[in-house]
């Protein structure tokens, strides 16, 4: 294994002109801080050169357009990066946990304005103490920071009734890569005013700038939410049942989860019971609104599980209940690493209507490489969760890559993630916008998104 | 009608390109009678200057094409979908070509599993409103204008309209885009996924351009179920602030109605000036409320909203439940338009957006602009996300068309100190262009103008537009 | 005229919404058909920025003068006035084309001529092969076209009620205003509101000496003939002691009620607002005390552009075909069948594609029969289904009641 870690490759010069830009104390380059934030990538142990901490946009802006002016490569990070920004070419890594200040919640204006280091758990809480709601939340991730999920623009389990994050995202203060510091976007609901460069950053994973304060949209807290877990003997029964909420009902629920039986087996200790041995998929669903609003819902719901002939059906409007269940759902990611090595862990979109001929692929690949596989996911939203675990002896390297690029060629053919990457055009049209705002290449260098 | 001042050179050039798109294009496809391009030659804005071709083209490629041509010889082209917006989009203000997206108005999927649709630009918006209706969908946004309004021109504009509160704006719907470059290139962005995220987000960089950047060829939009039922209550006040603070009140309960219209005195004495309605001379200001939803959900919601506008001081609300009902309140709204004309002949329509809880200080400051101006002001719109046309009447008397821009300029200056959009969704085009630096600062509005530079070097996408320098 | 279009022009706000109930722009797309485009041509006219050309009298054609648009302005012009100035213009500047000019300078104003060109045509149209359904090739006399039209009448209304028939205590005396279409063609129509009115103790006189209601030259932009022939009627039908005057015929409904206003003076008022279209006028004078007994039909109704859209009639005929079928409404009943004089011959492929429409929506609808109000609407649509070989029948609503009183044996006609 090859080890980078040792030299700080920063000129002492530089490193004097950082800390007398922003103060010692933001910054950190002990072997053991540094060590805190390297990775482990294709065998390839790498460490940034130092951690900065920095505590306003100033200092922000400080750090980039010294790192502009020497080449330094630069990536930022909040708690927690799934899969995210690993410092390959070492440099700076910018650790913004030190800005999580809530800056404003207007509920009469609907909106909050945080700095991007906020936890979301923090943010949340905050959010629910005014009776809003914050809808892209994110089950398990919680702990990971507004900016972080302004950079992914990630889903989270509401998606199908309330959208993404870039849809909450009224105005971002950035700092550019050559230290100067814009405005995208106005805190105002409706705003057409030129280009929309807020939502043009949104999801740009930290390769344009870094992102120094979020103004977010926010709603009214519905007053209610009820859950329904309903496990089924088949997996065509919950797949029936997904469509006829979705389809031909419009229920419209908050979230809607499936779980195949791998998953459910992987999690049979922390059920307590609930789910019958011969459960072979489950649907876990949540509706909001109004009191009525939410019974009806259920109880429709309810009549449509049991036509699918649901083994049985837990319902509830308890908070602590629906804790509950949701706990084993979110048990579900990190179960199959308990039971078995997981080969490969992979999300992907596909479009609705699809989600049916794409299982059905996955699960005769599955058979025909005698690999085990657990499906989970939104399905309501074409949302797949796919781990390969190697529980089969045969399951070496090579078997696992056919299978896995088998069945992303199947989602590509159902009109879902471009695994494939971007058309050529595309692919260059986004390079050279990259080039337009980063032109020396020091955001996030290690991140490939296109 | 104006007519731009070409240049021998600049003749000679769109003369070349005539007879290649002729060739190329199709003389079918082709109006170049002055004739014809007169009825080209403006947009709601009611100002007009002739283009010299009219481009009419039926698919993807001939777009394509037409774009190769214009870049060739570097003809100004101007996109144009019913010409009915608000900002001059569509107005060819250099001469050189229209492009009238009417026919490539074919609805090409729906797809109820999906929630998705798929059209081709010229398509009426209401007509895809009408088509998803039948598979139970719906396609929220909805401006005043989407009974004759296309989808393209909506999803280059970033068109808002009546239902942004609880539903959002165009923006919110548009999943994927193909475009045509000014290149002649065809891209696609975003994915028919409900999740696909996959490099930059261009599908919004491109949504709003205003035609500046490349033409839509084919969008997909998100669809969402559709609400089983509509209610309607209307909520009469003598005061002003009432109104505005009743709004606030519903939005406080936890409801975010699917309309919240405001209208001020000025509005309501037009309306009833032209339509005999029946509103008395008390009412000072009126909030026009839909909810939608379930019936369980709506009954459980109308004494909320009722409630809180008696405890705004509303002297009086009336619910309408059945569609003559709810269609006899909003004739009141859909009058405003014909009764303002009434008032005077002339009118700028500022779509301006403030925070909501600047919205009784910007009327203010509105009221203190007009003071003892001999003008009509008249305030309404979408209260709820602080979206408030301010429409400023004027006469064909001297002096008057004047007056109005100034008003209209100090205006634009107090919704910036508010912390305000200088438009909510009509965009800029060429009428707002002298405003953008008031809300854009200098460094944002050089980025934009690069991103316009970038994707269109020759500058041949509606120039004029957008940017003033 | 009250309205000078030079000023009405400058009060459209180009909004667009005409776009949405135009009937020719809904198939064409095109600026040009609708009245927005107009109205800018008429500006650029006005302006001196353009002439009378061929290009232009094309786009002034291809107005179909239903006035939706009139209806749906916010800002209230008065599209009619622009309208009719154009074509006036077109006229003036370009002249009428030699055949209709004939047609409506020398033979419209002289009966005996019309009758007699009309009646060599329905001596000639006997040896015209390829009938279908009582319908044949459209008259080559008269226009060009490949239209369907019916055939002639061997003896026009006029002649066959040239007496009245007389009413012992009558309640009413109403003058029938018949128009070109039914006296020469549809003389059933004629004689359903004769018999219908007569067995609601109602008196009809046919004024001998009426003329055509002036439309067609009106379009054409020759309101000279317009003027002339509005005045014989005037003479024509203020000779008589009427206390109604009614007609079949939504076009001409519209032309001697509203345009005679325009051509005439405010002098017509009094005559105009005893004008009714004949459902209005049944409903209005008759609606309560008159019994029939439905047909075993079903019926469904089209609303004609004058009727609906100029003077917002739609409940009364509707109100009418209830009494006396088994109604059912279609879809989009009121979008227009593409019928209409001079546009019908000028823009035949769009005549067409609206046509195609307006049968798909009777053929969803599952009526036998199709009734309406105007004869022109009639023609059009008989054409479309003699053109599919489809079983569903054309008719005017006033015959559906006939066969309902009829049928229920009502007659409270009181014989001298």
């Amino acid at each position: 294994m090859e080890l980078r870690a040792g030299k700080n490759k920063i000129d002492k010069d530089v490193f004097e002109e950082l800390c007398s830009a922003i103060g010692r104390e933001c910054i950190f380059d002990s072997i053991e801080e540094r060590e805190r934030y390297s990775f482990d990538a294709a065998n390839l142990k790498s460490m940034p050169d130092l951690v900065i901490m920095p505590r306003s946009t100033e200092q922000v802006s400080g750090i980039l357009s010294i790192a502009n002016k020497h080449n330094i490569p630069n990536c930022t990070r909040g708690v927690v990066l799934p899969g995210g920004a690993v410092p390959i070419r070492g440099g700076i890594v910018l650790d913004l946990k030190n800005m999580n200040r809530i800056e404003e919640l207007n509920a009469r204006d609907l909106t909050i304005t945080v700095e991007p280091g906020v936890v979301m758990k923090d943010l949340q809480d905050e959010v629910v103490r005014s009776r809003l709601f914050y809808p892209p939340e994110s089950g398990s991730e919680i702990l990971s920071t507004i900016g972080e999920r302004v950079a992914e623009c990630t889903g989270g389990m509401t998606g199908m009734k309330y959208g993404v994050t870039r849809d909450y995202v009224l105005a971002l203060e950035i700092v550019l890569p050559d230290g100067s510091v814009i405005n995208a976007g106005r805190k105002t609901l409706k705003s057409v005013a030129g280009y929309d460069l807020t939502r043009f950053f949104v999801g740009s994973e930290g390769t344009l700038g870094v992102f120094t304060k979020i103004t977010l949209k926010l709603l009214p807290m519905p007053e209610k939410t009820g859950t329904v877990m309903s496990c089924f003997k088949d997996i065509e029964g919950a797949l029936d049942a997904t469509d006829t909420i979705l389809s031909k009902n419009h229920l419209n629920p908050r979230a809607l989860e499936f779980a195949d039986k791998t998953c459910i087996d992987a999690v049979r200790e922390a059920d307590n019971g609930k789910i019958p041995e011969e459960a072979e998929a489950l649907l876990l669903i949540d509706v909001d609104g109004n009191e009525k609003n939410v019974t009806n819902d259920i109880s429709r719901i309810d009549a449509i599980c049991r036509e699918n002939s649901a083994l049985n059906i837990l319902i509830t409007h308890a908070d602590e209940e629906r804790n509950r269940l949701w706990d084993i759902r979110n048990s579900i990611f990190p179960s199959p690493s308990k039971i078995a090595s997981v080969k490969y862990d992979e999300d992907v979109t596909v479009q609705r209507s699809k989600v049916r001929d794409v299982l059905k692929r996955i699960y005769e690949l599955s058979n025909t490489y005698s690999l085990e596989m657990s499906v989970s996911g939104k399905i309501g939203e074409g949302h797949i969760h796919l781990n390969v675990t190697g529980n089969s002896a045969d399951a070496d390297d090579v078997s696992v890559h056919s299978l896995v690029s088998q069945i992303l060629n199947s989602v590509e053919s159902n009109g879902g993630t471009n695994i494939s990457g971007l058309a050529p055009h595309e692919s260059e049209i986004m390079k050279d916008l990259k080039r337009m705002f980063d032109p020396k290449g020091i955001m996030n260098p290690g991140k490939i998104i296109i | 009608m104006k007519f731009f001042q070409k240049t021998k050179k600049e003749v000679n050039k769109h003369q070349k390109a005539l007879s290649e798109l002729i060739r190329v294009v199709g003389e079918e496809r082709i109006l170049s009678a002055i004739e014809d391009r007169i009825c080209y030659s403006y947009d709601a804005t009611r100002q007009k200057v002739l283009p010299d071709i009219v481009v009419r083209p039926a698919d993807t490629n001939d777009v394509s094409n037409t774009l190769k041509i214009a870049s060739k010889y570097k003809v100004p082209i101007y996109a144009r979908g019913a010409g009915s917006g608000l900002t001059g989009g569509a107005v060819p203000l250099m001469g050189g070509i229209v492009f009238d997206l009417k026919n490539m108005n074919r609805i090409i999927e729906i797809s109820p599993d999906d929630f998705t649709a798929t059209v081709e630009p010229g398509v009426v918006t209401k007509e895809l409103q009408d088509e998803v209706a039948k598979f139970d969908l719906f396609y929220p946004p909805d401006p005043s204008s989407a009974a004759f309004s296309t989808i393209g021109g909506n999803v280059a504009e970033c068109a808002g309209g009546i239902t942004g509160l609880k539903y959002g704006v165009t923006r919110d719907y548009i999943l994927s885009l193909e475009i045509v470059l000014p290149d002649g290139s065809v891209i696609n962005t975003g994915g028919k996924a409900l999740r696909s995220t996959t490099g930059y987000d261009l599908t919004r960089l491109f949504t709003g351009s205003e035609g500046t950047l490349g033409v839509f060829t084919k969008i997909t939009v998100k669809l969402i179920p559709k609400p089983e039922k509509i209610l309607t209550v209307a909520a009469y006040f003598s005061e002003r602030d009432d109104a505005v603070d009743a709004a606030d009140l519903i939005i406080d309960n936890n409801i975010l109605p699917r309309t919240l219209e405001f209208l001020d005195q000025m509005t309501i004495n037009a309306v009833r000036g032209y339509t005999g309605a029946d509103i008395g001379e008390d009412v000072k200001a009126l909030l026009l409320i839909d909810i939608d939803g379930t019936e369980g959900s709506i009954s459980h919601e109308v004494p909320i909203i009722e409630n809180a506008c008696r405890e705004s001081n509303a002297f009086r609300t009336k619910v309408a439940e059945t569609a003559e009902e709810r269609d006899a309140i909003w004739a009141t709204r859909r009058s405003i338009s014909p009764a303002l004309y009434n008032i005077a002949p002339h009118k700028i329509n500022e779509d301006i957006c403030v925070p909501r809880s600047k919205i009784k200080e910007m009327l203010q400051r509105v009221d203190r602009i007009k003071t003892d101006q001999p003008i009509y002001i008249a305030n309404f719109g979408h209260i709820g996300d602080g979206n408030i046309h301010v429409n400023t009447m004027y006469s064909d008397d001297p002096g008057q068309e004047e007056l109005a821009e100034s008003i209209v300029n100090k205006v634009m200056k107090e919704v910036v100190k508010l912390g305000g959009s200088i438009s909510g969704e009509h965009g800029i085009g060429n009428k707002k262009s002298q405003f953008m630096e008031l809300e854009i600062p200098s460094h944002e509005y050089e980025i934009m103008k690069k991103f316009k530079s970038y994707f269109d070097p020759k500058g041949i996408m509606n120039p004029g537009k957008m940017f003033i320098r | 005229m009250t309205t000078d279009w030079k000023e009405e022009v400058s009060k459209c706000s180009k909004c667009g919404k005409c776009q949405t109930v135009c009937p020719v722009f809904l198939e064409t797309g095109d600026e040009s058909s609708v009245s927005r485009g107009k109205i800018s041509l008429a500006e650029a006219l006005r302006d001196k920025q353009i002439v009378y050309t061929e290009r232009l009298r094309e786009h002034v054609y291809s107005c179909k003068k239903c006035m939706r648009c009139r209806k749906v302005c916010p800002s209230d012009v008065d599209y009619e006035v622009i309208i009719s100035a154009l074509l006036r213009g077109v006229a003036d500047e370009m002249g009428i084309p030699l055949m209709p000019k004939i047609i409506f300078r020398y033979m419209l104003p002289r009966r005996i001529l019309f009758d007699l060109m009309l009646k060599v045509g329905s001596k000639i149209q006997r040896f015209i092969p390829g009938k279908r359904r009582g319908q044949m090739r459209h008259l080559p006399l008269l226009f060009m076209g490949k239209r369907w039209i019916p055939t002639l009448a061997k003896k026009t209304a006029l002649k066959k009620f040239s007496t009245t028939r007389k009413l012992k205590n009558p309640k009413m005396r109403v003058g029938l205003f018949t128009g070109c279409l039914i006296n020469y063609i549809y003389v059933d129509i004629a004689e359903a509101v004769v018999d219908v009115l007569n067995r609601m103790n109602i008196e009809v006189v046919i004024p001998q000496g009426q003329l055509c209601c002036g439309t067609p030259s009106s379009t054409m932009g020759d309101h000279k003939s317009s003027k002339k022939l509005a005045e014989v009627n005037r003479e024509v039908f203020e000779s008589h002691n009427l206390d109604a005057i009614v007609s079949a015929c939504a076009t001409c409904t519209k032309s001697i009620k509203m345009d005679y206003l325009r051509t005439l003076g405010p002098s017509w008022q009094q005559m105009s607002d005893k004008i009714y279209d004949i459902s209005e006028f049944i409903e209005k004078y008759c609606g309560n005390d008159y019994k029939a007994k439905p047909i075993d039909e079903k019926v469904t109704y089209h609303d004609p552009c004058h009727l609906m859209w100029v003077r917002g009639i739609t409940e009364e005929p509707r109100d009418v075909l209830k009494k006396s079928s088994d109604f059912v409404d279609m879809d989009m009943a009121g979008s227009c069948c593409g019928g209409g004089g001079i546009f019908t011959i000028i823009h035949y492929d769009l005549t067409l594609k609206m046509l195609e429409r307006k049968v798909n929506s009777i053929e969803r609808s599952g009526a036998d029969t199709v009734a309406t109000n105007c004869p022109g609407c009639i023609m059009q649509i008989a054409d479309g289904f003699a053109g599919k070989d489809s079983k569903v029948k054309t008719t005017h609503s006033i015959q559906i009641l006939q066969k309902a009183m009829v049928n229920g044996g009502v007659d409270n006609s009181d014989t001298s």
